[in-house]
């Protein structure tokens, strides 16, 4: 079963980052274009709006696979210290934590959308609805929370750290 | 139970669960979000939770960040730090330590490129520490040169560590680029000036490379010219005024992916594997960032910053006394804290004491900044130690960082210097900018 899930969540994982990946990429796109286009006296209009709404896919789109490659900043100063069982305590605790925050995040976002639907909030020159950029980042937040309660339950049945398994 | 208790317990419940290994955003969302909570309510919590998210997860001035990395993370793969090193192997090799001096301004040129310590550390790591041990450079000064080459890459400009204190503290990030300028090239020049003195105290640290002719010479010129531009591109184009950051960040991203695809050194593949690493490592970042927003309220909130301030004034240290106090707190913490981390949870407690004091915030945000850079080689958790470490996994820990003790001490006097004459720092934002 957990097996299972993990397959499922790695090729979700990869997804989630393919989708911050080429967000990445094409906001290079947009403002080479818009830089060359205004040096020609034509900018590209609302290259603003792309640019920043984009960036919310590019930020939690690397969200699920930097927890994949535990690449969280802690202090470890004091893990060779501890012993392996409180090691393995913190760890869990940990993913539980950060799972709980991912939630909190698309719980709160998912209510500040609603809003965002009610006043009809969108960018200002291409008018993008917020909404839509609210709702990817919920969605982005809940898959990066599953993969972490996902490693919390394979560090608690099968003493499985995935974020030590290499590359996904 | 008062506002002032409840962010004392917060604080003491912070500093606990980071030294038990909770990653430092989640620790600062945790508290923050019950420290608001408990002040304010669960409602003012919930909301802030949501603003700050979106809004800084949509920040026109943050997309600088995952920009200036993607910059690096290309430019390490396309080979433009193996023609910088070439061609500052070429002009100075053949002195004695030049290799470490080449090394030195390699990675200060690649610190042009990357705003990140860790990519310079690591990129320059992996192509200098083989001369250098072909030609029988003591493994100390080779791995400490390295590591503290690779701080540069947060002074010299684009530098995330001055991103970062300019969405902290509210200041422009053009003249925190510009102010490390500088102070980049005078730590630069203290590096190369103390392994000069180290060769010559102990010769047999650094010989002599292989002499290089004219012609070698200006071919590895030559082959580092593309590098030069883009750099000449995207930094003299904020100051020319003919970008924002943001767009430089763009521009200058976009031209080493254009140099890498025509000279035939960037694969789609490769390309594809920078942009997944860059977005991983904005995610961290960003994820600290909003964690450090979640905490400033609460702290604002619970009066902490005005107890500090306080308690500091109550010293009658007055301004250098003060300074003095702030930046030996920050090289203490920054021998256990990761040095961003450290930037996030402590500006909100001493940026506003010093702007009480008068200090000049964009003096103040270098000062910062170099301390942090001191912390990257600083025992025990020194990253850019480890960093060598990893690529040079056959010198001792311990080796790399007696290493890196004299250029640790270089850093001190750069440190002692700046504070002595601030002009040094904002000469140049003074001027280009009034």
């Amino acid at each position: 079963m957990i097996l299972k899930l993990r397959n499922s969540a790695d090729r979700l994982i990869s997804l989630s980052a393919t989708i911050g990946s080429i967000g990445l990429i094409v906001e290079v796109g947009i403002i080479l274009v818009d830089v060359i286009g205004r040096a020609f006296g034509s900018p590209l209009y609302g290259s603003q709006d792309l640019v920043t709404m984009t960036m919310v896919l590019l930020v939690f789109g690397g969200m699920a696979l930097c927890d994949r490659r535990g690449g969280h900043i802690a202090v470890d100063i004091f893990e060779r210290k501890f012993p392996d069982w409180l090691n393995k305590m913190i760890d869990i605790f940990s993913a539980l934590l950060g799972a709980f925050i991912f939630i909190m995040i698309a719980w709160t976002v998912y209510e500040s959308s609603q809003l965002s639907v009610m006043l009809n909030l969108s960018t200002n020159l291409l008018r993008l609805p917020k909404s839509i950029f609210q709702w990817a980042l919920c969605g982005l937040a809940l898959l990066t929370a599953f993969a972490m309660l996902l490693r919390a339950a394979e560090l608690t049945f099968s003493n499985r750290d995935i974020r030590q398994e290499g590359e996904l | 139970m008062d506002g002032g208790t409840i962010g004392l317990i917060g604080i003491a419940v912070l500093l606990f669960l980071l030294l038990v290994r909770v990653p430092v955003a989640f620790a600062m969302f945790l508290i923050g979000f019950l420290g608001i909570w408990q002040l304010n309510g669960f409602d003012a919590a919930k909301s802030l939770l949501a603003s700050e998210t979106f809004t800084l997860a949509s920040s026109p001035e943050l997309i600088v960040v995952p920009l200036f990395i993607l910059m690096g993370n290309v430019a390490s793969v396309t080979g433009m730090s193996r023609k910088l090193y070439d061609a500052a192997y070429a002009m100075i090799g053949q002195i004695r330590g030049g290799l470490a001096s080449a090394t030195v301004l390699a990675c200060g040129g690649f610190a042009a490129l990357s705003g990140s310590s860790v990519a310079s550390a690591l990129t320059m790591g992996k192509v200098s520490l083989v001369q250098m041990d072909r030609f029988n450079y003591d493994p100390r000064l080779a791995t400490g040169v390295v590591a503290a080459g690779g701080t540069l890459g947060i002074l010299i400009p684009p530098s995330t560590g001055f991103v970062i204190y300019a969405i902290l503290t509210e200041q422009s990030i053009g003249r925190l680029f510009l102010a490390g300028v500088l102070p980049g090239f005078l730590l630069l020049t203290m590096f190369v000036l103390t392994i000069t003195i180290l060769c010559w105290l102990k010769p047999e640290y650094g010989p002599p490379g292989p002499k290089t002719t004219f012609l070698e010479k200006g071919r590895s010129l030559i082959g580092a010219m593309p590098i030069l531009i883009v750099i000449l591109v995207t930094i003299g184009g904020i100051y020319g005024g003919l970008f924002s950051p943001v767009e430089a960040a763009g521009v200058g991203a976009g031209l080493v992916i254009v140099y890498g695809a025509l000279t035939r050194t960037l694969s789609f593949k490769d390309l594809w594997f920078s942009a997944r690493d860059s977005v991983v490592t904005t995610a961290t970042v960003m994820l600290i960032l909003i964690g450090a927003h979640m905490i400033n309220p609460f702290l604002a909130l619970s009066h902490i910053p005005d107890v500090v301030g306080n308690a500091l004034t109550s010293l009658e240290l007055g301004v250098f006394g003060t300074l003095f106090v702030i930046l030996g707190i920050y090289m203490v913490l920054g021998c256990f804290l990761e040095g961003f981390a450290m930037l996030v949870l402590t500006l909100p407690i001493f940026f506003p004491v010093t702007q009480q004091l008068g200090i000049d915030p964009i003096w103040f945000g270098v000062l910062v900044v170099l301390t942090l850079e001191m912390g990257l080689i600083s025992p025990p958790v020194g990253i850019n130690v480890f960093i060598v470490k990893s690529v040079a996994p056959n010198v001792e820990l311990g080796q790399i960082f007696r290493g890196v003790v004299p250029f640790w001490l270089a850093m001190l006097v750069t440190l002692g210097i700046l504070i002595a004459f601030p002009q040094l720092s904002l000469l140049l934002p003074d001027t280009m900018f009034n």
